[in-house]
């Protein structure tokens, strides 16, 4: 969205837009689109990804692309309601593993909705301690839950931020069963909570990000605020494409130092877990085929071009375009991979 | 670096435009600060960091300011955090007194912002690390005691604090969702209504509902009864106005604003709790407090110099720890990350000219609210003369683009701004109390979070009494507040009981 | 005291926790209310009775319903143009007419007037503003 293009359409003003065709033809995108998303923030990772992937869109498509923050259950409730192709939405993993955790609102997407292309992620999902913590890598963390010692994890509940903590509750599991139960959920919300609650000694490791966390990682250990990446839980195939510069003080070689395989959570035996939070969009059950291959291919355009995945590279985004097919194929297996770690630290619980 | 270079045409030119759009925002009922940002943060990738904060942050100080003026004039907060602006600015403007409470609002916005600033600019790292030291207990001690105000604002105590609690329990109905730590379930949803209640009600619909459409719905009642004269109100010179009105108020100025800096470097404490605490000290150590809610310039002062003092203060969680103070300047973060820019406890040490820019950005926007409002404010004192028939159908239309783009386009919230205009209707039937429901359902919310996660963390009720020095010296500010309105309140019924023992012999004599 | 004070949260039920504390006070304070106002409370018929025999009822109710009528139609006329805001905007004129006009003291042609300028160029002015300038979604 640029500064050109909302001055052209403040200017067109009210004439040209009550005369915007309305295209009534059927397997074709309207002149004017809804990109609702999953989040009600217009200053987080999803609204930039939205707006980013929006206006290359528009313009490829020479239609008008407009983001609303209105929240996952909203944004569903709108995309359900409308198979026009007028409102699409675009969210991340959250939205089937809000499912996969039961979270009120979420529906299995995979069933109730129709899943769009991929377009992007963000490898920033990390875990963290307090510089100087007795925990000083992840492999720590999980021998002291071996060992009967407690290790408090804060933690947003019911997905992205908890799926992390349910892998190393799983590899605890695999290394001693039971021993999962050392590793105690401290739910909290924003980063601001999490962070706090580290610093008030509520929890020994935190869920946060390279992008909001990178920062306190560089104070020097004196400082009360000093923190430590023990995880980045992307995949090392995302990682590598990140720019080689990384972020603040932490190269690109830093971030794989904390990141799989030299940071091993296990998944099962020779396979370690790893979680790439990935935006793709999802549309109404009943969209036109056309509609989708519509939006399929001028993507598939503007990702050949270059511009947009520098762009997206610029704000730590890493390109991730996969048509609509390959889209659902790839997400319903991340959705399986995931459904099973949880199904299985559940089972424990349960039989005890 | 040199700050010439940052000063450029272009620098003051956004500036000076983002502060008068966000006055606009700000004096719509129904759009807030936090939405003129969102909608002009696209904008700013192609203006660069400097040119771009120039912009977002005139819009905010604009935004924040131009809260008073709808409050004032039309008793309706055109942002949630110039709610106790409207306890005295409307009733001024009732006896035709608009323009001096305008004057005063804008001086005391203008000292708030300055002193905040003076703040930021000075103090903002050590402060940040003096933020840390506020955990669950003792954010919930201050909302609190700002919800302590609610008794201070009751006509008649018990009902009062009953309409306030009420105000709390309608806050919470929804989720107690995960975005705040809460587990995801629904409570207080009557059956069959969770697609629409799923998010509870929102904060603006309700307010202007509350405020806006109750006040319309209240006239409708009485037959539209003709408005103001133009004669009835002193503008320019008739208007009572004189700076000798802030005389015996510095210290009230000083300290709102420095309670609405502090309020907001503390983060998730939300900036409407700044006025409210503001405005509840303003009346707890006033002599007189009894005119409080009657017209009584030491509340706008308070309410407007607190909410005002905000914009400092919540910049300084953000730039020093990376975290929001309020919900603006979590859209700013979005503006840095835009271009690139990491903000966290290096902000500053690593960003020397942005960082000179964004001080030198907030003294010019606050500056240029000061002169726009002052210049502005004989035609816009003006709005209450124009006829109602004209007027209210212009204030319900607003309400509407209010209540539905606040969420970005949800229906629900449109409905909500009718529930809540006919309930602000009924309710004052039914003498429950408006003012201290709302202040119920702005804090609501942040109580259960701080309230429940003290108990989660620590498990243990002593913890709000033991947890540290500063919960200590909370709870007397809290006891101190409960103390005052006791105390107020009998002194107050006591002259009531004398003039209702009058009135009932009366009554007794002709039935 | 130590036992006393104690307490365990289950996380899973804690989102009752606060709603109970809180509802329980009301309650309290409600019955607090009823006891000292019965009096009050008992010529609530009344009071009601009264109420509404004084009201406007034309300007109170006409309101009220032409706001439910507005605010019903303005969503599937936008579906008719979607994204554009045009529900909003078909709707406003007709609503602020109809009420600026039911608010009239002398229901004249003249008086009428002012009142279907402002029912035309505020909305429009609102919509072009909003919808097209700061790219804002309305219905």
């Amino acid at each position: 969205m640029t500064f050109t293009r909302r001055f052209i359409v403040a200017a067109l003003g009210a004439a040209a837009f009550a005369s915007a065709p309305f295209t009534a033809v059927a397997a074709e995108l309207p002149g004017n689109v809804r990109l609702v998303i999953g989040s009600n923030s217009t200053g987080g990772d999803t609204y930039q990804a939205a707006s980013m992937v929006a206006d290359a869109l528009s313009k490829q498509l020479g239609i008008n692309i407009k983001v609303d923050a209105v929240g996952p259950n909203e944004a569903f409730k709108a995309v359900g309601r409308d198979a026009r192709g007028t409102t699409i939405m675009l969210h991340h993993d959250q939205s089937y593993l809000g499912n996969l955790y039961g979270q009120r609102g979420y529906e299995d997407i995979f069933d109730a909705y129709r899943i769009g292309p991929t377009v992007a992620i963000n490898p920033g999902n990390a875990y963290l301690v307090k510089k100087g913590s007795k925990y000083e890598t992840i492999d720590d963390v999980l021998k002291a839950a071996e060992n009967g010692t407690k290790v408090r994890v804060a933690i947003q509940p019911g997905g992205v931020s908890e799926i992390g903590f349910s892998a190393m509750k799983n590899a605890a599991r695999l290394a001693k069963p039971g021993s999962d139960e050392n590793l105690v959920a401290v739910n909290t919300g924003s980063q601001a909570s999490k962070n706090q609650a580290l610093w008030d000694d509520l929890a020994d490791v935190i869920n946060g990000s390279i992008q909001a966390n990178e920062q306190f990682a560089q104070l020097p250990a004196d400082d009360q605020k000093a923190m430590q990446f023990v995880w980045i839980t992307a995949s090392p195939d995302a990682l590598k494409q990140a720019p080689e510069a990384g972020m603040g003080k932490l190269s690109r070689d830093d971030m794989l130092k904390y990141a799989a395989p030299n940071v091993a959570v296990p998944l099962k035996d020779g396979e370690n877990f790893d979680f790439d939070k990935e935006f793709f969009f999802i549309y109404n059950k009943k969209m036109d085929d056309g509609i989708v291959k519509q939006i399929d291919d001028a993507l598939a355009a503007v990702y050949e071009d270059g511009k947009l995945p520098a762009e997206l590279k610029k704000a730590f985004f890493i390109p991730d375009f996969r048509p609509s097919d390959a889209a659902r194929t790839h997400l319903t297996k991340k959705n399986d991979t995931y459904s099973q770690v949880i199904a299985d630290i559940r089972s424990t619980r349960a039989s005890k | 670096m040199d700050i010439l270079s940052i000063v450029t045409p272009l620098f003051v030119g956004l500036i000076v435009a983002g502060t008068v759009i966000g006055i606009v925002f700000g004096a719509v009922p129904g759009m807030t600060a936090t939405m003129a940002v969102a909608v002009c943060l696209p904008l700013t990738y192609s203006l660069g960091l400097d040119n771009g904060l120039a912009l977002l942050l005139g819009l905010y100080v604009g935004g924040i300011s131009g809260g008073l003026v709808p409050a004032i004039l039309l008793g309706i907060p055109g942002t949630p955090s110039s709610i106790t602006t409207c306890f005295d600015g409307y009733p001024m403007c009732q006896k035709g007194e608009g323009e001096a409470a305008l004057r005063l609002g804008i001086v005391s916005s203008l000292v708030g912002g300055l002193i905040s600033l003076l703040v930021l600019y000075l103090f903002a790292p050590p402060l940040a690390d003096f933020a840390i030291e506020f955990s669950y207990v003792e954010k919930f001690l201050i909302i609190l005691f700002a919800l302590t105000v609610m008794a201070a604002l009751s006509k008649d105590m018990l009902i009062g604090i009953f309409s306030g609690f009420l105000g709390i329990l309608v806050s919470l109905i929804g989720t107690y969702s995960v975005d705040v730590g809460g587990n995801g379930e629904y409570r207080l949803i009557p059956p069959g209504m969770e697609n629409l209640l799923d998010s509870g009600f929102s904060l603006l619909p309700v307010l202007i509902g509350l405020f806006g459409l109750a006040a319309i719905l209240d006239d409708a009642e009485n037959g539209i009864p003709a408005g103001q004269k133009a004669s009835d109100v002193k503008v320019g010179a008739a208007s009572a106005f004189s700076f000798s009105m802030f005389a015996g108020q510095t210290v009230n100025l000083i300290r709102s604003s420095l309670i609405g800096t502090f309020v907001g470097i503390l983060p998730g404490v939300g900036g409407s709790a700044a006025s409210i605490l503001a405005y509840s000290n303003a009346k707890t150590f006033s002599k007189h407090p009894e005119t409080f809610g009657k017209g009584e310039p030491a509340g706008i002062i308070a309410s407007e110099s607190g909410n005002n003092g905000l914009t400092g203060g919540a910049l300084v969680p953000l730039l020093s720890l990376g975290i929001p103070g309020d919900s603006t300047t979590a859209l700013l973060i979005g503006a840095f990350t835009l271009q690139g820019v990491q903000v966290g406890p290096l902000f500053i040490g690593n960003n020397p000219t942005t960082w000179s820019a964004m001080i030198i950005a907030m003294l010019i926007a606050n500056v240029v609210m000061f002169a726009v409002m002052y210049l502005a404010i004989r035609h816009v004192a003006r709005i209450v003369t124009v006829p109602k028939q004209i007027l209210f159908p212009i204030i319900l239309m607003m309400c509407v683009v209010g209540a539905y783009t606040i969420n970005y386009g949800i229906m629900f919230d449109v409905w909500t701004l009718l529930i809540f205009g006919v309930f602000g209707w009924l309710a004052v039937k039914l003498r429950l109390e408006i003012a201290p429901f709302v202040i119920g359902f702005i804090l609501g919310p942040n109580a259960e979070v701080y309230f429940v996660k003290s108990l989660e963390s620590f498990g243990d009720l002593t913890i709000f009494f033991t947890k540290s020095w500063i919960a200590a010296v909370l709870w007397v500010l809290i006891v101190g507040s409960i103390a005052g309105s006791v105390f107020l309140s009998r002194r107050n019924a006591a002259a009531d009981a004398a003039a209702e023992a009058e009135a009932e012999m009366e009554d007794a004599a002709t039935s | 005291m130590g036992d006393l004070t104690h307490v365990t949260v289950d996380f899973s039920r804690s989102h009752l926790i606060f709603p109970e504390v809180i509802g329980t006070i009301l309650v309290i304070l409600a019955v607090a209310i009823l006891i000292r106002d019965r009096r009050r409370a008992m010529g609530s018929g009344r009071y009601w009775r009264e109420i509404f025999a004084r009201m406007d009822k034309l300007r109170f109710f006409g309101t009220l319903l032409l706001t439910v009528v507005y605010f019903s139609a303005m969503e599937p006329v936008g579906y008719r143009f979607p994204n554009l805001g045009l529900g909003f905007l078909f709707c406003s004129i007709p609503y602020l007419f109809a009420v600026g006009f039911l608010y009239l003291h002398h229901r004249t042609f003249r008086a009428a007037l002012p009142v279907a300028a402002m029912a035309l160029v505020a909305p429009t002015l609102v919509w072009w503003l909003f919808g097209s300038v700061f790219l804002l979604t309305l219905p």
